[in-house]
């Protein structure tokens, strides 16, 4: 009988524990309102604020976050999710409120669609109108930087060949396939908007191209020291494409899908909210693909936190202060 | 794993007549078991309805060329392994030698205790070379310790009793270590090569990150593209060719172990 309310006692005291719980930790750094000042309907209200496990990720993640802690808001920091699935997956649990997600991600991984839509704002009308009808999800304030896959190639490589553009490289692969050798990583080896649809798109055989499978992080070091793959699958925004002074080939026939960062949020939250949207869109709206870049290359190549890369990009923007 | 090795290293004599009955239905039971999920897994998989995407990874040239380049990192392991642990583990219990043994051991202690996943990316990092032996030599060095731990506890178990009787009948010390020694050291090295094979087909499953291939090639496309499918089978196939091995490892234990202890 004593054994029973015991446990009776430490099973109440564990789900009170439970309550309590909150998922996330505090955001890592003090910031002040400056340009994004205190606004009343965000004062006090809990957000929390999401992001994958990559650099590009965290910084954008840290930005709503400060952005948010500025306006007076009650910010949980959950940045650094692995994968986009477990983000996703979060974000349709109501676990995280806010996160910047990419509008081919959403279309082709969250959706299931095969073909990406050519023009970057019709890809994000139709990603907006398809996830909010089946997932009361709402994207928004599309910024213009946009991480596609690419395939780079090393400063040296790319003079000595004068492979330029996809099209010069398909010509490569097809009179000297030697000279062509490519690493790739595994998912973009058989996505559709990956190395096959591009081999179609640009008439590359596969059966010619060295192709070697490797592990994302690996094709960029490989593809600097150019001896075993001269040409890798990269993301376009990466801060190791300057860092290691890798040249990304122009997608002359426009093969890539678009991967702008947006802002993702249930329906119920940007109803809730909508001075988030109004707070974050002239953010995203300073978001392009040189500016990121250059914010990956202070973290990934100079050894940088992205909470202080975020912020002091913020700060020299005028948006913020160092609370 | 410290416990596996003990159990499964007692030689084949001192053991009772149920659990070697068991041990022959296990032998019987497990192709059978292998059989069934490699059918099953593909079965499953190859009749439902893949998309583009999927079609490029559970292909059957695919599938089958991901599964021999898993077989063949696996062989390779082993063989680097006995080739390296056996004589090493026969050295280090010679008289003069046995000094060294602690320095070995602790090395293959590192090589076991290290993260497989941090050697492969160690191995590339000092050699900035990717392919098919620096998938392998990461995944050698890992496998190494139970095969030259079991070797040296081999030789150690052999009673000195023979040893000395061999002696006192005129043998010399390498007859001794090759008719006497060697033979009863046998069952435990096999006990320990069964346990450094299932770990190399495990860790196998991480050398597609430097281009070695293998069946983790569909375990991290499944993974990253949501596709449980193909996912599902890279995993599942690991898991028969690890049965599988560990299989003919008990075979090996069954035929090669000393005709007197069988």
């Amino acid at each position: 009988m004593r054994a029973a309310r015991a446990l009776a006692a430490l099973l109440g005291t564990v789900l009170l524990a439970a309550c309590g719980l909150q998922s996330g930790g505090a955001v890592p750094l003090r910031v002040g309102p400056a340009g994004i000042g205190p606004v009343p309907e965000l004062g006090g209200v809990a957000i929390t604020v999401g992001s994958k496990d990559f650099t590009e990720q965290n910084i954008l993640g840290y930005l709503i976050e400060f952005a948010l802690v500025a306006a007076g808001a009650d910010v949980r920091d959950l940045t650094n999710i692995q994968g986009s699935n477990s983000l996703r997956d979060a974000q349709l649990h109501g676990q995280i409120d806010l996160a910047y997600d990419y509008t081919g991600t959403g279309w082709i991984n969250y959706l299931g669609n095969e073909t990406p839509i050519a023009d970057e704002h019709e890809q994000f009308e139709a990603l907006r109108a398809a996830d909010l009808a089946a997932h009361h999800m709402v994207w928004t304030a599309m910024a213009p930087m946009n991480n596609t896959y690419a395939l780079a190639v090393s400063r040296r490589v790319s003079e000595e060949t004068g492979v330029r553009t996809l099209s010069d490289y398909a010509r490569l692969v097809d009179t000297d396939p030697a000279a062509a050798t490519t690493c790739v990583g595994t998912e973009f080896n058989v996505r559709q908007d990956g190395y096959p649809g591009m081999a179609r798109k640009y008439g590359i055989d596969t059966g010619k191209v060295r192709k070697q499978i490797v592990q994302d992080a690996v094709v960029y070091q490989a593809t600097a020291d150019a001896t075993q793959c001269r040409f890798g699958s990269v993301a376009a925004t990466d801060g190791r494409i300057p860092g290691l002074d890798l040249v990304l080939l122009r997608d002359d026939r426009a093969f890539f899908p678009k991967y702008n960062a947006a802002l993702v949020m249930s329906a119920d939250f940007a109803e809730a909210h909508p001075a988030v949207a109004e707070i974050m869109t002239p953010i995203s709206r300073l978001l392009t693909n040189e500016t990121i870049t250059e914010l990956n290359r202070q973290v990934d190549v100079e050894g940088r936190e992205p909470a202080d890369v975020a912020r002091d990009w913020m700060v020299a923007q005028g948006m913020v202060t160092k609370g | 794993m410290t416990a596996a090795v003990e159990t499964t290293a007692r030689p084949r004599g001192t053991r009772p007549a149920t659990e070697g009955r068991a041990e022959y239905l296990r032998l019987l039971v497990q192709p059978v078991l292998v059989l069934l999920l490699t059918v099953g897994v593909l079965t499953w998989a190859l009749r439902r309805d893949l998309t583009v995407t999927q079609q490029a990874s559970l292909n059957t040239s695919n599938i089958v060329t991901v599964t021999w380049q898993h077989i063949l990192i696996t062989a390779t392991v082993v063989v680097i392994v006995v080739v390296i642990a056996v004589p090493l583990g026969t050295l280090l219990t010679r008289p003069g030698y046995r000094r060294l043994t602690p320095i070995f051991v602790g090395v293959a202690n590192v090589g076991a205790a290290a993260p497989a996943i941090g050697l492969i990316v160690l191995c590339y990092l000092a050699t900035r070379t990717t392919g098919f032996w620096i998938g392998v030599a990461p995944i050698a060095f890992y496998s190494l310790l139970p095969v030259l731990r079991n070797t040296i506890l081999g030789y150690q178990q052999v009673d000195p009793v023979l040893i000395d009787a061999g002696r006192g009948q005129g043998m010399s010390a390498p007859t001794i270590l090759r008719r006497i020694e060697f033979p009863l050291a046998v069952p435990y090295i096999l006990a320990g090569l069964r346990t450094s094979l299932v770990l190399a087909v495990g860790t196998a499953t991480l050398s597609f990150l430097v281009s070695a291939g293998g069946l983790g090639i569909l375990i991290d496309t499944g993974y990253k593209l949501r596709d449980n499918v193909t996912l599902v089978v890279g995993a599942v196939l690991a898991v028969a060719l690890a049965l599988l091995v560990d299989w003919l490892g008990a075979l090996a234990e069954q035929f090669l172990g000393p005709k007197g202890l069988r």
